[in-house]
């Protein structure tokens, strides 16, 4: 476990809480996937020898793993949630609009899905919205964290506590996979996607949104300027985020039919900076970097970052605007009943006749 | 944007769930590790993978599929 704890990390933690792509950070992500992928090849995951543990949960395969590999601390991300799961509903109006609008996508689908997983359920938030609605029938919660957990359980719908880079589910069980503002949180995201499409049967739907690469731009723009003019250096403070081409070539990648990723852009006002840091906070984002500073950030660079998005981003009416970019992935389990392309060559109509002749 | 009211029913409010584990995961659940079977200890509230030497806790009802959190299995164990 690290150093940082209790009372120590409490004050890191209200000081670094910025997460967001930069072009730099973005790369990184890239690395990573394709770093991942060239050790993937299927569903390879089951293939691990057993006395190996997972890597983000155990010392022991973490070693192995080249550290690059980690770009989140999940066992940070296990601890904040388990500490914000008390108070995450004062913080949830985020997860709640992105929880509406996915729940609104899945209200246009027409047939019913009997058994459906929530995916980084969050304290059940999706399952209360959902609550009422059709289609379908049980929702299974699952969370990295036993305290969210505990809290989903109680909206009346099972739960249990799963780590989404290692699913307990077994193959071709579940009708939908919702996930709501989770994976950005996933270090190895093309196997977790892998394992989704796995989990579910034929025909079956994943509908996850997640966090773009434009989220949070206003906030890292302002610290990275401070950091560098009170320091003169920068940190990461701020996630990798996926944008839409990456996430579409991934789902396409895991093997889901008919893949479509797409963008919405949600745009909130603050008072003032802090008031945005704590938000963050409270949803149990706060930075986890795994290289991220592990000390506190000096007043000075909160100061003047805060002066900084006080003076670039204000409104007309003086609120701070933040910018969250929500990618939203649609996937379905091949299926024969699904359109299928025509192979190559096997078309009966020659363009020449439709277009007339000197069209070649 | 941020005064978005915030969903209905506080969890926690009303309803709590019965004790046991919901039959409906141990429908679907699979040790995280091998993705090979379970073995439901109600006695004392553990998810058995024997491929992987694994016993996953139940806590109040909720398996906790963590390879961290999980006990390893013992020779008495194999002997069930």
């Amino acid at each position: 476990m690290r150093s940082i704890d209790g009372l120590h990390a409490m004050i890191v933690n209200a000081f670094r809480i910025e997460r967001i792509g930069t072009n730099t950070a973005l790369s990184d992500c890239i690395t990573v996937a394709a770093l991942h992928t060239a050790a993937m090849t299927d569903d390879t995951r089951t293939d691990q020898p057993t006395d190996q543990k997972p890597s983000s949960l155990s010392a022991g395969l973490r070693d192995t793993v080249p550290a690059k590999a980690q770009v989140f601390d999940r066992d940070l991300l296990r601890r904040r949630r388990d500490r914000q799961a008390g108070g995450f509903g004062a913080h949830d109006f985020l997860m709640a609009e992105v929880a509406e609008r996915l729940l609104d996508r899945l209200d246009d689908v027409t047939r019913s899905f009997p058994l459906a997983l929530d995916l980084g359920s969050h304290d059940g938030l999706l399952a209360r919205l959902r609550q009422g609605r059709g289609g379908v029938e049980t929702v299974l919660q699952a969370d990295l964290s036993a305290a969210m957990a505990g809290r989903a359980r109680r909206t009346g719908n099972p739960a249990f506590v799963a780590d989404e880079e290692w699913l307990p589910v077994n193959a071709a069980v579940i009708d939908l996979i919702l996930s709501n503002l989770n994976l950005h949180w996933v270090n190895d995201l093309p196997g977790a996607l892998l394992q989704i499409h796995r989990a579910l049967k034929p025909d079956g739907l994943f509908l996850g949104a997640m966090f773009g690469g434009n989220t949070l731009q206003e906030l890292r723009d302002c610290l990275m300027r401070a950091e560098l003019a009170e320091t003169g250096g920068v940190s990461p403070r701020v996630s990798p985020f996926a944008d839409v081409a990456d996430a579409a070539a991934l789902m396409q990648r895991a093997g889901f039919a008919l893949p479509v990723v797409d963008s919405e852009t949600i745009t909130v006002t603050y008072p003032n900076m802090l008031k945005l840091l704590a938000d963050l906070r409270g949803m149990g984002e706060a930075n986890l970097v795994a290289n991220r500073l592990k000390r506190p950030t000096r007043r000075a660079v909160i100061a003047h970052a805060a002066a900084l998005y006080a003076q670039d981003h204000a409104g007309p009416d003086g609120r701070l605007k933040a910018t969250f970019q929500i990618l939203f992935l649609t996937g379905w389990s091949p299926h024969q009943s699904q359109q299928q392309p025509l192979k190559p060559g096997s078309g009966q109509t020659s363009l020449t006749d439709v277009f007339g002749g000197g069209c070649h | 944007m941020n005064d978005l009211p915030t969903s209905g029913d506080e969890p926690g409010s009303g309803y709590e769930p019965h004790p046991g584990v919901d039959r409906k995961l141990l429908e679907i659940l699979v040790c995280p590790l091998t993705k090979g079977p379970l073995i439901y200890d109600a006695a004392r509230q553990e998810l058995i993978s024997k491929q992987a030497g694994l016993a996953y806790p139940i806590r109040d009802g909720i398996p906790i599929m963590l390879v961290d959190e999980a006990r390893s299995l013992n020779d008495e164990d194999f002997l069930k």
